[in-house]
């Protein structure tokens, strides 16, 4: 009986106008996305070439000129534009996308001025996601408001229930029918989006896309699923499919446009941190601290001289230094992300929230990415001080004070750029994408039962007639 | 007769529940808009004082000339709290440099302390009143005339002796009425709380801007009455046409400004950052070389030593307690090397000017795209009014930049990169010799340096050759001996604040195509229903 009632809701819904025309948008909207992404990806890509280049010019220069100058000074790594942006761009122009380090430590990070136009006002790009959210939302709405009220106002709804077929079926069948219908919008956009990409694109797509499309699919239809449900909810509640629509398109104001651009204001409100300047004052104060309670020297330096006494001290003082830093420093950035993380979940009330924050995890850009490289340059860091400290235990000229900030008291032999560790940013793996994602995925999968078990519970009670 | 059908429309719109739900959302979102952005502008006036004051400080709390480096500090627009534009992406801070001209302005943007929070967006009273404004148009519009033709009351109504123009002008009436009040309302609204919010202070020009901003609301609800009344039309059935002008609404909205920033950002390339620093790096090692030719060819020594000197970027210099020689040569370098700092910021201004364009270029780009929108009007025009535009921010920062020259102008006018003021607060006339200074430093123990070096020579440890110096205190060894200067005479920044229409000019053209788009579609509108069946 499920699948009658299916078939005659499919092809209820195929007929419409409605379909037509959402078909017919989203294709020219993806075909859009498609052509912008292509267009802009290869700049993009153009322009990160230029930087790695310089990035690793700079570091055989350093290498050519001393072991002690390469693990000392900062260098900026930069993060690749991403191939799979057009699936969803996760806000990457927006997010930190350079790390400052050195071989003692990962000092900062920041988002590289020239990312974003600042003059350009700001809003979402054509990606699938942004398109996926706003459209696939809206549609699965205008599919399911009349779903209920709407056949009652045709008269057809009691004859559909005078067959031998239950509410539960019915409705779940209306749910399936709306979410197929929805998905073959979306596919037919995802396609022609992919072709267009394929074909157009400066060719750098990684194999993970084969994963990376029906993992967005299988995301779309939870977000189409959710948005179907309140749709039945806004269908079953109301008597007329005049107030239905009204009800969804508030339902849909409040999650598409009101929750996700309150987050800056949630953010701030309830989970405030720090100013940026208090903790710079902290820092000066810790500097002050160490310069007044370090022994007297400590500031000497002759860099004609590694062995002068006084080295060890200025070393000594300058590890504290960068120590003392590194603690505050990096206290602050696990409050940013502790904040982040948490604005995140309070506006996961919202399923368009929720489908971003999947997307992000599916396409492994964003935050996710942000957070995966940021651990993964600590263990390069890591790496490359080793490398340091050998090659300067090895150096029989070397006094071996470890200075982090100044190229005075170890080794001063170049070494072969060659034999120095290179980073080399890795894709994130299927667990570092399913785990940060599994709360949303649970809340998500939550939501969607429990607006559906609402609608459930006022179509049985529901007059017919 | 066109009264009686005014009035039956507005009482029939006032009684359904797209009335009562439309109100609803009003009543939630414009509030809920005012607060958010209510809050974000006290943050950032906070940020503001805070910024001021560290900058008034710091420029109070100099001793010479130069180490004067002024900072501009914006405050930020009171109107913001309407229709943000671009206010909260581009910083409040600009700092005056001798090498540099203004480029962009620093500081904190919408994302404030943590950078992550930059992938968030947040939307204005002018995003909500374009979405909602644009919504409740076409929900009372839709069904204008097919609603009437399913119940059967259109042939009834057109059966009395009334034309059809009356028939549509007493339907647009109607409309328009039902809906005036829920604008007037959703200003109100925005007002009290404006009012109510203490630390947002409008002058009474900014509320002839909001006077304006509703206006241009009334003439974008009218273009999408519009677009309601033509598909109403133009379509055989209610749900058609419902589904039609909800798609239409979709894709003007949200659909067609994302698209034209898209493609705006794909096929108008900004230039690149890191191209412009490179050749801004390669002016300054030009500048550096050219100044130390400068110098060689006037005789002035490469390398400096001094008693008590700060040095930094910029050609910023303090020294004390040098000879009269040795302060001579520094004013001598000064007064070479800080007019080809200027005259390179003019070389560098070349390529920043060029990298700016690029900016500008790509957001009106977008922004001339997205008027295929009347939303993209209504956006631009509102975020003009509220004078948060790119145009009102080029304003501040060209009076940034003219503030600089103001600024060198009154340090030209003083001559003083010729003068001593420039790197010491100490006064020329009481300049010593190098033998005087040791001779004091040294409590007469040495009579002139060469004694001083001659026996500095024999010492192996450095503490006791500058222990010897330290014997007696000289007054002017240190930044301590000397008061602030006084800058009661230095010219400040001023932000002229403009009249009610002052920067509005150019978005006129706007405000007409906008009008131009209403007749086009009233037009078309009344074209369609003239030949409507109402059978």
């Amino acid at each position: 009986m499920f699948r009658v009632v299916l078939k005659r809701e499919i092809l209820h819904n195929l007929y419409s106008l409605r379909f037509l025309i959402a078909l017919a948008l989203v294709i020219v909207v993806f075909a859009a996305g498609a052509i912008t992404f292509a267009k802009s990806h290869a700049a993009d890509l153009e322009q990160y070439r230029q930087i790695q280049g310089q990035f690793l010019e700079n570091m055989r220069e350093l290498a050519a000129r001393n072991a002690t100058e390469l693990a000392v000074r900062r260098q900026t790594y930069s993060l690749k534009p991403r191939a799979n942006a057009f699936i969803a761009d996760a806000k990457d122009r927006h997010l930190p996308n350079a790390v400052e380090f050195s071989a003692w430590n990962v000092f900062s990070f920041q988002n590289k001025s020239g990312s974003a136009n600042p003059f350009l006002r700001r809003s979402d790009e054509l990606s699938w996601a942004f398109i996926t959210a706003l459209i696939v939302s809206f549609i699965a709405l205008l599919f399911t408001f009349d779903a209920v009220s709407g056949e009652k106002e045709s008269k057809t709804l009691a004859l559909s229930l005078a067959n031998p077929v239950s509410r539960g079926t019915l409705l779940a069948g209306k749910l399936a029918s709306a979410v197929l219908s929805v998905m073959a919008i979306v596919m037919a956009g995802a396609l022609t989006s992919l072709v267009a990409v394929l074909v157009l694109g400066p060719g750098d797509s990684t194999a993970a896309l084969a994963a990376e499309v029906p993992g967005f699919l299988a995301v779309a239809a939870l977000l189409a699923a959710t948005f179907a449900a309140f749709g039945l909810l806004a269908s079953v509640v109301a008597r007329s499919s005049n107030v239905s629509l009204l009800i969804a398109l508030a339902v849909w104001l409040a999650f598409a446009v009101a929750v996700p651009n309150s987050s800056i204001f949630v953010a701030k409100t309830f989970f405030p941190i720090e100013s940026s300047e208090a903790v710079q004052k902290n820092v000066t104060a810790a500097f002050d601290d160490l310069s007044k309670n370090a022994p007297p020297g400590s500031w000497s330096m002759n860099s004609g001289e590694p062995f002068l006494p006084q080295h060890e001290l200025r070393a000594n003082l300058q590890m504290k230094r960068l120590l003392a830093e590194k603690g505050i420093r990096d206290a602050y950035y696990q409050a940013m992300f502790r904040q982040f993380e948490r604005t995140r979940l309070l506006t996961a009330v919202s399923p368009v929230a929720l489908f971003d924050y999947l997307t992000e995890a599916v396409a492994g850009g964003g935050y996710l990415r942000f957070r995966k490289a940021w651990d993964d340059l600590h263990v390069y860091q890591g790496q490359l001080l080793g490398f340091f400290k050998a090659l300067d235990a090895a150096d029989k000229d070397s006094p071996h004070w470890y200075n982090p900030n100044e190229n005075v008291s170890t080794t001063r032999k170049p070494v072969a750029f060659e034999r120095v560790p290179q980073f080399e940013e890795r894709p994130l793996a299927l667990a570092d994408r399913v785990g940060p994602a599994l709360k949303y995925l649970i809340i998500n999968v939550f939501l969607l039962s429990a607006v559906y078990f609402l609608a459930f519970i006022a179509f049985v009670r529901y007059d017919v007639r | 007769m066109i009264a009686t059908i005014v009035r039956k429309e507005f009482l029939t719109n006032l009684v359904s529940p797209r009335f009562a739900i439309g109100f609803v959302l009003c009543l939630v979102l414009i509030p809920f808009s005012i607060l958010i952005n209510v809050s974000s502008y006290r943050e950032r006036t906070a940020q503001y004082r805070v910024d001021r004051d560290a900058a008034e400080k710091a420029a109070a709390e100099v001793r010479v000339y130069s180490r004067l480096r002024p900072e501009v500090v914006l405050p930020p627009e009171p109107l913001s709290v309407f229709g943000k534009g671009i206010s909260d992406q581009v910083g409040n801070r600009v700092r005056i440099w001798l090498g540099d001209k203004p480029l962009l302005a620093a500081g904190k943007t919408a994302a404030g302390d943590n950078p992550f929070l930059a992938s968030f967006v947040s939307v204005d009273f002018v995003e909500v009143a374009a979405i909602i404004f644009s919504l409740l148009a076409l929900i009372f519009s839709y069904d204008a005339f097919t609603r009437e033709k399913e119940d059967g009351t259109l042939k009834l109504v057109m059966s009395n002796p009334v034309g059809r123009s009356t028939a549509l002008a007493g339907k647009l009436l109607g409309i328009l009425t039902t809906l005036l009040p829920v604008l007037v309302f959703s200003f109100l609204l925005g007002a009290v709380l404006i009012l109510l919010a203490r630390d947002v202070a409008f002058p009474a020009v900014d509320w002839g801007r909001i006077a304006l901003l509703f206006a241009l609301s009334l003439i974008y609800l009218a273009v999408f009455v519009f677009i309601g009344l033509l598909v109403s039309a133009r379509s055989r059935s209610s749900v058609t046409s419902l589904v039609m002008c909800l798609f239409l609404w979709v894709l003007l909205v949200f659909i067609i400004p994302v698209v034209a920033a898209s493609f705006a950002g794909g096929f108008v390339r900004i230039d690149s950052r890191d191209n412009l620093e490179r050749v801004l790096r390669d002016l300054d090692t030009e500048r550096d070389d050219k100044i130390k030719q400068a110098f060689k060819a006037q005789g002035i020594p490469e390398g400096w030593s001094c008693w008590w000197c700060m040095s930094d970027r910029d050609g910023m210099m303090e020294v004390y307690g040098n000879s009269r020689a040795d302060f001579e040569m520094f004013r001598r370098r000064a007064m070479t090397s800080e007019p080809i700092r200027l005259e390179y910021a003019d070389k560098r201004w070349a390529s920043q000017k060029a990298y700016l364009d690029s900016l500008a270029r790509q957001a009106r780009a977008a922004e001339r795209l997205s008027f295929v929108s009347p939303t993209g009007v209504f956006r631009t025009v509102a975020a003009a009014v509220c004078r948060t535009d790119l145009a009102a921010h080029g304003r501040l920062m060209d009076g940034a930049r003219r503030y600089r020259e103001t600024f060198i102008s009154w340090l030209q006018g003083k001559n003083i990169f010729a003068s001593f003021a420039w790197l010491t607060p100490a006064d020329p006339a009481a300049f010593l010799t190098d033998d005087q200074l040791v001779e004091k430093r040294t409590g007469g123990e040495f009579k002139t340096s060469r004694d001083y070096e001659a026996w500095a020579e024999k010492q192996t440890d450095w503490r006791a050759r500058w222990g010897k110096l330290n014997q007696a205190k000289l007054r002017g060894d240190s930044p301590d001996d000397f008061p602030f200067l006084d800058l009661s005479d230095m010219p400040r920044f001023q932000d002229r604040s403009g009249t009610l229409l002052s920067g509005l000019g150019s978005t006129a053209v706007d405000v007409g195509l906008l009008l131009v788009e209403a007749v086009l579609l009233f037009y078309l509108g009344f074209v369609a229903f003239i030949r409507f069946d109402v059978r």
